[in-house]
């Protein structure tokens, strides 16, 4: 952890994100996914929430997502207040395999809305798509072949299954989240943590959706937006621009 | 869905003497055992000395008998204190020594003799040895003497005495040594170990400095006992300070916590868990199998399926044994730390005293004792260190996204295992104050980069630096190398102990009662937030309304809790996570649910004693409850959910007139086929009965009589005739259980009446009201002197006591009055509004059939005017138990007593010592005791020289024969 302390010494943009939803949906594995584009058997206990850092840029802009990422088990629940207060954005996932998963999802959303910061940005997340897509389109992202040794396949006891077979393990049809997404006010993806896909859409339109200048305006000693910005990614972040396919080379900062 | 639970409500603050026992860590079920079978507790002043050999002093305490232990604790509350299970004593003699001295001398398990001076009064010795007697005896019975023998063989400290005391040789202790040494025959390697003997305790043994630290623990061992009859003497806490040696911990965690008591007397009970439960599935062991890979994965005994094994079943079996705990995250962590050190069972009961007593609450479903604790702590910090505090406050820091996990996992999440360890060592010693200790001196040591954090990020990140520099000096540009050696573990350890020390187990008993209200609301009003979101509908009530149905709810599982779910045998279970348990109330919770929201459903009578006025209210019971229970239970399930409850009050408060009657209407219509039968509209009629009993006057009375008649000749009348038959001719037989009534029949019969329609107008809707039932709802006005004195009764037992003295007066005096107060109230006089001119016209009327008017006679089997029954006479109308009687007097004096016992304030007493204590490394030579006398304290043994001189004296004195 080189990087200092306070994140209002630097000229970034601190944004708290934090990740809710059911246990074993792939809350940390979206986490990993991102900050280290990564793909593995989650090896991190956490107990109340893990939290990690990740920059970012957005067309000329640094930002600094905090990610508190919380505890799965239902009665940590209580717990998760306190990890969700004056968060900014709020990704909360749901397993496209499992139904009863995004009951959970809408039942985190709602509680959002009534408790948490009212700008609270929401995306919702459909994850494990890899899971429901025919086994051409997985291998279409890069770098995932050496990873799949890592994944211990604990909750993937069907990757081999062919792309109808696949289809029908999905419990969460794309239309009724997406629906449901647009009716609540949600950004929506599906995502897959495993193959990479979705994942950095999340935080760029989180990004893109936040008010920043917002933000800027309270955060004391931050008050220059954008100045000096290079063009290039600002050591090691990921870029969360259009052309952002190209720069997944991210990593922990 | 939500489940509701109560548990929070039921807390009850434990007594001194559940503390006391607390604090030597005593099995409650055995000690209620022994109650029981008539063994008498019993604690008296008394001063210990140990042989001489072992070189201490005497100390001066307080010896408590709780059978089936011995224990004993210092004056100074740290010195000196015992548990010694009476099995493992061996003999008791009485000493014959100076005149007015009375003494005992208790040989133990293990060689030791213990000095025991009473100084209490002859008598009270006297009786003291007596009741000692009786437990011994009553323990020698059970055959528990011949236990220790086998068990002692299952401790590592046997082995490690037994090597050594070859070369011991002591004339005084000799022959009980001997003794020890024929019982620890035939042990070679039988003792429990953790998974460390195999794959290495981490750390590097040199380093820790293993090999001395055992010599000095072998010594120690020797002299003061080991195991079940370990004596801790200040020497044994200081050797604990500096970190136990790895081999021994294990089981020094179980004797430091008092876990080893429960697994002496709870003999192969693991196994037996295991193997009733095998193959069983739970939410608990879903939740247990995800972590098992994430629970110390760096320790290579996790990386192999022994390790892994043996944390499943650890983990698996107690949340068999405590289902309704079951298994919390963090649980893994704790399991996994404990098993590097000790064997599966002595894990397993290690973990049930942490659950239970050391960490209560943390782990459980509502995760209560943890938001307490966290509380308490932050209450602390404001306390000693409050420019940290105030920091925090000021850039809305919380405290708790750092601390949380050091408490629940007790540190061993945060720092490396090696220290974590030692924590625990100082945990298991001198108890959860130590947590506190500890978070205090962690924030006080980085007090300056603290106040210059700006969110919860930067605290996180600070704090695992801080975590991570543990094994560095603390003071790397000292000149001194010796403190240069001092790294920052051990001055953690040492600011815990020495400026925190005021942080003691009362100041935390003390700090956990002051907030347990507060944090068990704002638990529950979380829970209820929650519950009224998750509702798949609130019909037509708002989100307040729905809250105040949640509210009646729950004071109603309070009053009448529902039955646990039953576990399902394990053969049925599929173990899906998707259908949580959702909570459901049977019929007795609903009765009292309904009782809070229905006038009718309750009965109150408001009495009038001359002192007090008050309405003592009681459930109503009546077939028309269970009805509506039914009624409301659509999934036939026998049971309802909030969600139930929601959707059949919104049924019926939201109904006007035409509505209303066609609720009534069906929720009679048993078969719901559209009709009443005959008994059902008898049934019906009794319905409005109950509703009306407490009104005033004949009014409702006549109502329903008017309505059965009308019901009836309706009813015949509207009867379908067989074909040709004349619409006048005589109705045909029908059945009692055969189609009656309709619903447009039942609506004229109704409307017929002005009272019944009333009633369905607005006076049904109108009997339900969310808003809580005000317990004594009547205004102070006319009460009295003892008015006042109501108002100070604290408890509700004082408040019954209370009442059932100011009856009696009343009773005495002439003055005790009794009246129910009616369901609806429309009519406060005895007026009777007149019935409408009959709808029928003159070709309808027809006589009501024999059989009707038989039946309808059911009326006058129902008391028509219980609503006023005032006793002059002098007799209660309550029905009090006769055993009951007590002069007023006597009522007045406890009445007064209750007050005065009223508990006090618990006043902050600790304060903030800010001693600068910078010289405490000595020079002596390197090794452990060079650590351990950093950690000396001054001790009191609270005896004066001409004690003490007595105490040596006794060592030497000869058994009266
Ligand atoms: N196939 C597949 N498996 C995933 C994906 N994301 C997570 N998993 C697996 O799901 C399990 C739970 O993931 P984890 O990140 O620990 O979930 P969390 O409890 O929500 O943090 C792990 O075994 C992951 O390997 C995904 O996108 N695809
Ligand atoms: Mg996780």
């Amino acid at each position: 952890m080189a990087d200092s302390a306070s994140g209002a010494t630097d000229k970034s943009v601190q944004v708290k994100l934090v990740l809710l939803g059911e246990a074993a949906v792939g809350k940390s594995s979206i986490v990993l996914r991102f900050v280290s584009n990564e793909f593995q058997a989650n090896k991190e206990p956490t107990i109340g929430a893990a939290f990690l850092t990740q920059k970012c840029r957005l067309e000329d802009r640094v930002l600094r997502y905090e990610i508190w990422d919380t505890a799965g088990q239902e009665r940590f629940h209580s717990l998760a207040p306190m990890y969700y207060r004056n968060a900014q954005a709020a990704v909360v996932v749901y397993d496209v395999t499992k139904a009863a998963s995004l009951e959970k999802a809408k039942s985190w959303v709602k509680e959002l809305q009534r408790q948490a910061n009212p700008n609270i940005v929401i995306a919702l997340a459909g994850n494990k798509v890899d899971l429901v897509q025919p086994s051409a389109s997985t291998s279409g992202t890069t770098s995932s072949e050496s990873e799949d040794e890592a994944d211990d396949a604990t909750a993937t006891p069907e990757e081999t299954a062919g792309g109808e077979q696949a289809e029908s393990l999905r419990q969460v049809p794309r239309d009724e989240a997406e629906a449901y997404a647009k009716e609540a006010g949600l950004l929506f993806f599906e995502t897959s943590a495993k193959t990479g896909e979705g994942i950095v859409e999340i935080f760029t339109e989180i990004a893109k959706k936040i008010p920043i200048e917002h933000i800027l305006a309270s955060t004391r000693g931050a008050g220059r937006p954008g100045a000096g910005g290079r063009p290039g990614a600002p050591d090691g972040g990921v870029t969360l621009d259009e052309n952002a396919a190209k720069g997944k080379d991210a990593c922990n900062c | 869905m939500s489940t509701i639970s109560t548990q929070l409500r039921n807390f009850k603050e434990p007594t001194k003497e559940q503390l006391t026992q607390l604090f030597f860590s005593l099995p409650p079920t055995l000690v209620d055992q022994a109650e029981q079978d008539g063994l008498e507790k019993m604690e008296i002043n008394a001063i210990v000395s140990l042989s001489d050999d072992a070189e201490e002093d005497s100390y001066g305490g307080k010896l408590h008998l709780i059978p089936p232990y011995l224990s004993f604790l210092s004056v100074d509350h740290k010195s000196v204190r015992f548990t010694i299970p009476l099995c493992t004593i061996r003999r008791v003699e009485k000493l014959n020594a100076r005149a007015g001295v009375y003494a005992l001398s208790l040989a133990l398990w293990h060689g030791m003799k213990v000095v025991v001076q009473l100084t209490s009064l002859r008598p009270t010795a006297d009786l003291f040895c007596s009741l000692l007697r009786d437990a011994l005896k009553a323990e020698l019975q059970k055959g528990h003497m011949k236990l220790v023998k086998g068990f002692s063989k299952t401790c590592y400290s046997e082995t490690l005495v037994a090597a050594s005391s070859g070369m011991e040789e002591n004339p005084s202790t000799q022959k009980l040594q001997q003794e020890a040494e024929q019982n620890s025959e035939g042990n070679e390697t039988s003792y429990h170990g953790g998974l460390g003997l195999k794959y290495k305790f981490p750390g590097d043994p040199r380093r820790l400095r293993e090999a001395s630290k055992i010599k000095l623990w072998t010594k120690y061992l020797e002299k003061h006992g080991r195991n079940l009859t370990l004596l801790r003497y200040p020497q044994c806490t200081r050797l604990t300070q500096v970190g136990l040696p790895n081999r021994l911990r294990g089981e020094m965690w179980e004797v430091l916590s008092g876990s080893i008591y429960l697994r002496f007397v709870h003999p192969g009970e693991y196994l037996r868990i295991l193997e009733e439960n095998q193959g069983r599935t739970s939410t608990s062991t879903e939740d247990i199998e995800k972590d098992l890979h994430r629970s110390l994965p760096e320790y290579s005994a996790y990386q192999s399926e022994e390790g892994i094994g043996a944390l499943r079943r650890v983990l698996q079996a107690y949340s068999f044994k405590n289902p309704e705990l079951g298994y919390c995250q963090a649980m893994n962590i704790l399991a996994a730390a404990l098993l590097i050190y000790m064997s599966e069972e002595q894990a397993f009961w290690l973990l049930e005293v942490l659950c239970d007593r050391l960490l209560p609450g943390y782990y459980s479903p509502s995760m209560h004792g943890t938001l307490l604790d966290q509380r308490v702590f932050e209450s602390l910090v404001q306390r000693c260190l409050p420019m940290i505090h105030d920091h925090f406050q000021e850039v809305d820091v919380q405290l708790s996204v750092a601390s949380l996990p050091w408490f629940l996992s007790l540190f061993i999440n945060s720092m490396p295992m090696i220290f974590a360890c030692r924590i625990m060592d100082c945990f298991f010693c001198m108890g959860p104050k130590v947590l506190f200790q500890v978070g205090l001196a962690i924030l006080k040591i980085n007090g300056e980069k603290l106040l210059e954090i700006q969110d919860d990020g930067g605290f996180i990140h600070l704090m695992r630096d801080y975590f991570a520099s543990l094994n560095e000096s603390a003071y790397p540009d000292s000149q001194d190398p010796r403190s240069r050696a001092i790294n920052r573990f051990q001055e953690l350890l040492l600011i815990s102990f020495r400026e925190f020390s005021t942080i003691t187990d009362d100041t935390i008993h003390a700090e956990r009662r002051k907030y347990r209200s507060e944090i068990i609301y704002s638990i529950e009003s979380f829970s209820k937030r929650a519950a009224v979101r998750n509702l798949k509908s609130l019909e037509r009530f708002t989100k307040d309304q729905g809250g105040l149905i949640y509210d009646a709810l729950y004071r109603a599982m309070c009053i009448a809790p529902p039955p646990a779910p039953v576990l399902p045998p394990p053969s049925l279970i599929l173990g899906s996570n998707d259908d949580k348990p959702e909570t459901r109330i049977g019929l007795k919770t609903f009765r009292v649910f309904l009782s809070e929201v229905a006038t009718w459903a309750r009965d109150e009578k408001i009495i009038v004693n001359g002192f007090q006025e008050r309405v003592d209210r009681e459930v109503a019971e009546h077939e028309f409850i269970d009805r509506l229970f039914f009624f409301w239970d659509t999934a036939c399930r026998g049971a309802l959910s909030f969600q139930d409850l929601v959707s059949g009050l919104d049924g019926v408060m939201f109904n006007d007139l035409m509505e209303n009657i066609e609720w009534f209407f069906n929720l009679h219509d048993k078969n719901k086929d559209g009709y009443l039968t005959k008994d059902e509209v008898l049934t019906l009629s009794e319905s409005f009965l109950f509703i009306f009993r407490y009104e005033v006057g004949d009014a409702y009375l006549g109502a329903i009589s008017r309505f059965m008649t009308n019901a009836f000749e309706y009813g015949d009348t509207l009867l379908p005739r067989p074909e040709g038959e004349a619409e006048d001719s005589p109705p045909p037989e029908i059945g009692h259980n055969q189609p009656y009534l309709n619903l447009a029949t039942f609506r004229m019969v109704v409307l017929a009446d002005e009272i019944l329609e009333s009633f369905f107008e607005t006076d049904l809707s109108a009997s339900f009201r969310l808003e809580p039932v005000q317990l004594s709802d009547l205004p102070a006005g006319n009460v009295g002197f003892l008015g006042d004195l109501l108002s100070n009764l604290a408890t509700d037992d004082n408040k019954k006591l209370f009442n059932r003295f100011t009856d009696q007066i009343g009773k005495t005096i002439g003055k005790h009055q009794v009246v129910h107060r009616p369901a609806i109230g429309r009519y406060k006089t005895l007026e009777e509004p007149k019935a409408r001119e009959s709808l029928l016209t003159p070709s309808m009327r027809r006589s009501p059939s024999k059989s009707t008017l038989s039946e309808s006679s059911t009326i006058t089997s129902v008391p028509s005017s219980v609503s006023i029954s005032t006793d002059v006479s002098g007799q209660s109308t309550t029905s009090a138990p006769a055993g009951h009687e007590t002069s007023p007097m006597t009522m007045v004096q406890t009445a007064n007593a209750a007050l005065m016992e009223r508990t006090p304030f618990a006043i902050d007493d600790a304060k903030d010592e800010e001693e600068e204590d910078e010289d405490f490394f000595g020079d002596e030579d390197d090794g452990v005791m060079d650590e351990v006398d950093a950690f000396l304290e001054a001790h009191d043994n609270g005896l004066t020289q001409v004690e003490r001189d007595v105490a040596k004296d006794l060592l030497n004195a000869k058994p009266v024969s």
